[in-house]
């Protein structure tokens, strides 16, 4: 109550906090209502916020966790680099430039200043995955080794001043995609996404007044603040360091070291990631804003989940990474899977936080996105299909818990796995078996989660390519646990050869080719002695390990149990 | 002798009633529900009605037993046969996870655990083409565990059955020889669509409940029998219309969300009676708020519906359930103010109850403020205590530093505004300007905060229908017998072959047909309503469209370019376009009842005193009247508080209402 200030009650704090909130959900609402992208519409590959008018954040709605908090450091930036005033009513701007906007060329930025009686009171702002952006390879390319080959790169550019279309800009767009339509479609759809905050925002200032929303919003944003110190103060003061590498960069065969070190001092956690790779060729480099973000979300995995993000939330968070590493890349680093390294900066913020924090972390997931892609010709209908695959995997178990089966990676947000169903009807290819892979998870007194087969027989010719990762470090245990298996991809040709592999790009395979594929198991939890037998028992019945696995590690007879 | 047409809602606490006489004549009764036996209070209720059981002509019911058996987790165990090699794709879920920051998360518990999911050997190409065959001696060793462990239940789910269903029939007559009396439910007799763990989820659903809902549809047939009912009972489905017991029993999962769905009926028969095209319901009751929005005249259905997590395939009457209610609890967390989610439900209830609860909720704010009456609950069965509710506000006044009034006020306009906001949230995503429409409160909870909920969201008309406490049972009375159909129907619209369209809803039409024989509805009371299923190729959602029997293929491509446009503001008639199912709903109209509000002139005023009642920080004099006392259609003002067996309505300073010509309450801001 002391640090409230003048002029807000906490009746009208609390209703413009849910209202702040709920703006967001309706901004989130009109934009996967009216884009033309299954990516965005039906995928949830988009995140929206609405700000004040320093850019901190008022109200924010996610698809993707991995864009946590980087909307507002995208407006921040853009004044930074033109100043304030460059922000005039009825302007939307965009960009994507991957080392101001931290992710891969696709994700596209809009920003829309909000004016209410001629006064600059926020921003209204999203991030959506376009289709395709131009670049060598539709959508992304698995093997770019700089960031020209990966699309158009924009600065942040008006595309509408002062309410006026720059029909120039448009035209551009429109003619450097593959999908030119469709990408029109999407930046419109997040203008009208900024529109309905705009509204929203006006109608609220109209309502309770500029004064009343400011003291409403300070008194918001101490609120979260004093949450987050709490919490923060509560972690042992300490140095805690993690390190762990992916299996390489996509082009060369060297695994790529990621480490860091977190200290924790009072009030305060600083996260520093020297001594991680520098920018590699291939494309698993990111800007230093995403590199914020993805430490933001491991934050918030560990600190107040449950809250909602605002400008009072990461006030004690200090990120810092060396210039030209894979986390603060400068041109031209390649960064089209930007996601995989960040991916591994989370599990690893979480093992180093163990020591500190053991009710809350867990054991380390099966850690990346794991894609596989088919395209050619299909010959039902003489038409080129391009089919883009996630795979889930085994989740990390925790002080009380198994890990979750079979699961999508933390970074992902709105994923599903495509049925098979549609997939067959879709694509010249059939899934021969689809499941849970029996015996990945890590061993432990809490079982790591199991992680997932598939299994594909091509009808038509097709060219394949992988990304799948964390062979090197596969997903460790905590306090005992034991690591769960790694990722492993099986192309078996018709003469019965077999050839394992788990990266590569437009590789040509012949009608009949089975390829498996099979994501790891998630880290166990404590020591596999202290399981209970009856545990092990309904993990036999359900079939989730076998009974050699249950003997040789759980030392479990049928007659034990 | 007088013939009654007779509704009862089944909810979690109260089953409520409405008898309706054929001379406009309309009581309630509210009794306790019975949870082991519903039957019992179903019986009751009818004991204490204004009929004898040998006058009720139509009886209709919502039942809550099959939800209840869901959401309790006690339906019949069952088993899960799916093709062998992908029956994961069950207990894999689809992999995606709702809670973004939750380390510890965990997918929603399935009904069929891994143990019990069973692999067939049989397969099927996308087109229905047989890869392999049928494996019949797989089918026998399910046969001898059903035998040996004695499952009630099985749920049969085949790879693109939805293409052809010829192995999962053929699984059900060999299952069905070998097991007599095991409930067997087949994915294609549910849900001719694709995707197969949400057609896996809700066979399993089906087969789940059969039991359960079997066992008391036969009991309360025997217990109506044996009191002397001996007329149809009918059931309500989840989509919005009625059916026989008869049938409910072969579909128990249709019978699942049928409770609330009384009230959309209810909403759109009001849309008829007075003309308005635009209404959004609001059912507010102590636990849940269900919204529920009538466009066009029309009740909005989905094809799609979720519990808990769990995908069901089914037509659906679209109701949106925000979790916040009377017995929604204020809390204080880092010095800010809070109202939910946690709720105090019925047991113990909100602080005025006087059953334990300490903690203030939504209904102690009104109670406190005067706008409710210590006697108003349950006909005055029970009374409400107001120093339990001042002591639970005072208690959180005080670190906040504001006054009891204060606080308790607050506490309404952020439940208030809380609504409002996910109301907001739901039109936004339809496409909708909620401003235009007249909003309908009922349920116990809603008259009491309808005109300052109708404030937030800028609507300027509400509606307060009679007997609002028991508006979903009179919704119930205004449904036409209904039964859904679909089939897959999966081609590119350009090669759309229209006699096979035709032939295919020719197919449906006769099960439909056949349906309402069953039912006994006249020919010329039979309606048959086509919809296909388009969406832009590429999509994986798609848009139903209504058409009629001599609609061109070319029309229907059209509409769908429309209803895409209308519903996500773009559409791209340059794409290509498909077909994925085409659905029909066999329809059995109920013959028409004039429902009008009829008075006997009585003398006096309806005015029943006056009360104190905290407004805006300001004490006001209210006129506290009764309903059943309105004879006329005079302008009253507020502050007015309606009070009347089911429900207090509550009108605030510079609102003012009067009766329209069917009895309905209509509540308008005055200039």
């Amino acid at each position: 109550m002391d640090a409230r200030a003048a002029g807000a009650n906490p009746i009208t704090t609390e209703i413009l906090r849910n209202a702040f909130i709920s703006i967001a959900e309706d901004m989130n609402a009109a934009l996967i209502r009216s884009a033309y992208s299954p990516l965005i519409y039906e995928g949830k590959d988009c995140a929206v916020a609405l700000l004040d008018q320093d850019g901190e954040v008022l109200g924010q709605s996610l698809g993707v966790p991995l864009f946590l908090g980087n909307l507002s450091l995208c407006v921040q930036t853009t004044a930074q680099m033109f100043g304030w005033d460059y922000f005039q009513e009825g302007d939307v701007i965009f960009l994507n430039d991957s080392y101001i906007a931290g992710t891969h060329l696709n994700d596209i930025t809009v920003i829309q200043p909000i004016f209410w009686n001629g006064q600059r009171v926020g921003f209204a702002s999203s991030r959506a995955h376009w289709m395709d952006v131009g670049g060598k390879d539709t959508s992304l390319s698995i093997d770019s080794t700089e960031i020209y080959q990966e699309g158009m790169r924009w600065a942040p550019t008006k595309v509408y001043a002062r309410g006026e279309p720059r029909t120039e800009i448009l035209d551009f767009l429109r003619r450097n995609s593959r999908f030119g339509g469709i990408l029109i479609g999407d930046l419109h759809a997040q203008i009208a996404a900024g529109q309905t905050g705009e509204q929203r925002l006006r109608s609220l200032l109209d309502r309770f007044g500029l004064e009343t929303v400011l003291a409403a919003k300070a008194d918001i944003f101490a609120q979260s603040e004093r949450m987050e110190r709490e919490a923060v103060a509560a972690i042992p003061d300490g140095r805690y360091e993690a390190e762990g590498f992916l299996d390489n960069d996509g082009f060369s065969d060297d695994p790529v070291p990621v480490k860091l070190t977190v200290v924790v001092e009072g009030e305060t956690v600083s996260l520093d990631l020297e001594g991680s790779a520098p920018q590699t060729r291939g494309s698993v480099n990111c800007g230093f804003t995403q590199t914020i973000s993805a430490a933001r979300l491991a934050f918030k995995l560990l600190i107040n989940p449950a809250r909602p993000v605002d400008g009072g939330t990461f006030h004690t968070l200090k990120v810092d990474a060396p210039l030209n590493s894979i986390f603060n890349a400068q041109e031209p680093a390649a960064c089209a899977w930007y996601f995989s390294s960040l991916g591994l900066l989370i599990d690893l913020f979480l093992k180093a936080m163990a020591p500190a924090m053991p009710e809350h972390v867990a054991a380390a997931h099966y850690g990346d996105s794991m894609v596989i892609s088919l395209n050619g010709i299909d010959a039902r209908t003489d038409e080129r299909y391009v089919v883009v695959e996630a795979t889930t995997g085994g989740w990390g178990a925790w002080s009380s818990g198994d890990g979750q089966d079979s699961l999508i990676n933390e970074v992902n947000g709105g994923f599903r796995d495509l049925p098979i169903e549609i997939f067959e009807h879709k694509y010249p290819a059939r899934i021969l078996k689809y499941g849970i892979r029996t015996d990945s998870g890590g061993a432990g007194q809490y079982r790591g989660g199991n992680g997932t087969f598939r299994r594909y027989q091509l009808t038509n010719d097709a060219n394949l390519s992988l990304w799948f990762e964390r062979s090197v470090t596969p997903a460790w245990g905590l306090s005992g646990g034991e690591a769960g298996a790694g990722p492993e991809v099986t192309i078996q040709s018709l003469d019965g050869k077999e050839e394992c592999l788990l990266k590569v790009n437009a590789k040509p395979l012949k009608a009949g080719t089975i390829i498996t594929i099979e994501t790891g198991g998630g880290g166990g939890y404590g020591p596999a002695s202290a399981r209970t037998a009856e545990a092990v028992r309904h993990d036999l019945l359900d079939r989730f390990i076998t009974p050699k696995h249950a003997e040789r590690v759980y030392g479990y007879l049928p007659q034990s149990g | 002798m007088t013939s009654y047409r007779v509704s009862a809602d089944i909810g979690g606490t109260f089953t409520d009633f409405v008898f309706e006489d054929g001379a406009g004549g309309t009581r309630i009764g509210k009794v306790p529900t019975t949870p082991q036996n519903p039957s019992r209070g179903v019986l009751d209720g009818l004991a204490a009605g204004p009929c004898s059981l040998d006058e009720i002509d139509f009886f209709v019911h919502g039942t809550t037993v099959g939800l209840n058996a869901f959401l309790e987790r006690r339906g019949a165990r069952t088993l899960l046969l799916m093709t062998a090699g992908i029956s994961d794709s069950y207990t894999i879920a689809r992999g995606h996870r709702t809670q973004l920051y939750k380390l510890h998360y965990r997918k929603p518990k399935q009904l069929v655990p891994r143990r019990d999911v069973h692999e067939i050997r049989e397969r099927l190409a996308w087109n229905g083409a047989v890869i392999e065959p049928l494996n019949e001696d797989d089918l026998q060793a399910v046969v001898e565990t059903v035998k040996a462990e004695g499952v009630p239940a099985i749920a049969i789910c085949f790879l693109h059955a939805f293409s052809s269903p010829a192995h999962e029939q053929r699984a059900k007559e060999v299952l069905s020889k070998a097991l007599p009396g095991v409930s067997i439910s087949l994915s294609s007799d549910i849900a001719r669509e694709w995707r197969e763990y949400e057609r896996a989820s809700s066979v399993v659903m089906d087969a789940y409940v059969a039991p359960v809902v079997e066992l008391y549809l036969k009991t309360l047939r025997a217990e109506l029998d044996e009191a002397g009912m001996g007329k149809t009972i009918h059931v309500m489905r989840s989509s919005g219309g009625v059916m026989t017991d008869k049938i409910a029993r072969d579909q128990p999962i249709s019978t699942l969300l049928s409770g609330p769905v009384g009230g959309a009926i209810g909403c759109a028969q009001l849309a008829k009676d007075t003309g308005r095209r635009n209404l959004l319901g609001v059912d507010m009751g102590g636990t849940s708020f269900d919204l529920t929005l009538i466009v066009e005249g029309e009740p909005q259905l989905s094809t799609e519906t979720e519990l808990e997590g769990l995908p069901l395939l089914m037509s659906v009457v679209d109701i949106h359930t925000i979790g916040t209610g009377g017995g929604s609890i204020a809390w204080i967390e880092a010095g800010g103010l809070r109202v939910g989610p946690k709720s105090a439900g019925s047991q113990p209830g909100p602080a005025c109850y006087g059953r334990g609860g300490t903690e203030p909720t939504v209904t102690d704010a009104n109670f406190f403020l005067g706008r409710l009456a210590a006697n108003s609950l349950l006909g005055g069965r029970m009374s409400l205590d107001l120093n339990a509710a001042g002591a639970a506000v005072a208690k959180l006044a005080r670190p906040l530093g504001i006054s009891d009034i204060d606080l308790a006020e607050g506490i309404l306009a952020i439940s208030n505004a809380k609504m409002a906001d996910a109301m907001r949230t739901i039109t936004v995503e339809k496409g909708i300007d909620p401003r235009s429409f007249t909003l309908i409160a009922y349920g116990g909870a809603g008259p009491m905060n309808a005109a300052e909920l109708a404030y937030e969201l800028d609507i300027r008309e509400i509606m307060i229908p009679r007997f609002p406490g028991t508006f979903s049972a009179w919704g119930m009375l205004r449904s036409d017998i209904r039964s859904d159909f679909s089939a897959s129907f999966f081609v590119q619209a350009e090669q759309v072959d229209p006699q096979a369209m035709q032939s295919a809803f020719a197919a449906l039409e006769s099960q439909g047909r056949l349906l309402l024989e069953q039912e006994r509805v006249p020919n010329e009371r039979m309606i048959f309503a086509r919809y296909a299923d388009l969406r832009y190729v590429g999509q994986e959602y798609a848009l139903s469209i209504p058409l009629g029997t001599d609609t061109g293929v070319a029309q229907v491509i059209t509409a769908f370019h429309a209803a895409h446009e209308r519903r996500f503001g773009h559409a791209q008639p340059q794409n290509p376009v498909e077909f994925v199912n085409l659905r029909l709903a066999a329809i059995g109209e109920l013959a028409p009842i004039r429902q009008s509000f009829v008075t006997a002139p009585q003398a006096g005023s309806a005015q029943i005193g006056d009360r104190n009642v905290i407004f805006a920080g300001q004490t006001v004099r209210a006129k506290i009247y009764s309903r059943a006392l309105f004879t006329d259609q005079t302008r009253y003002f507020g502050p007015a508080v309606i009070e009347e067996e089911s429900a207090t309505t509550f009108v605030p300073p510079g609102y003012g209402f009067q009766l329209d010509d069917w009895g309905n309450i209509i509540i308008q801001k005055e200039a």
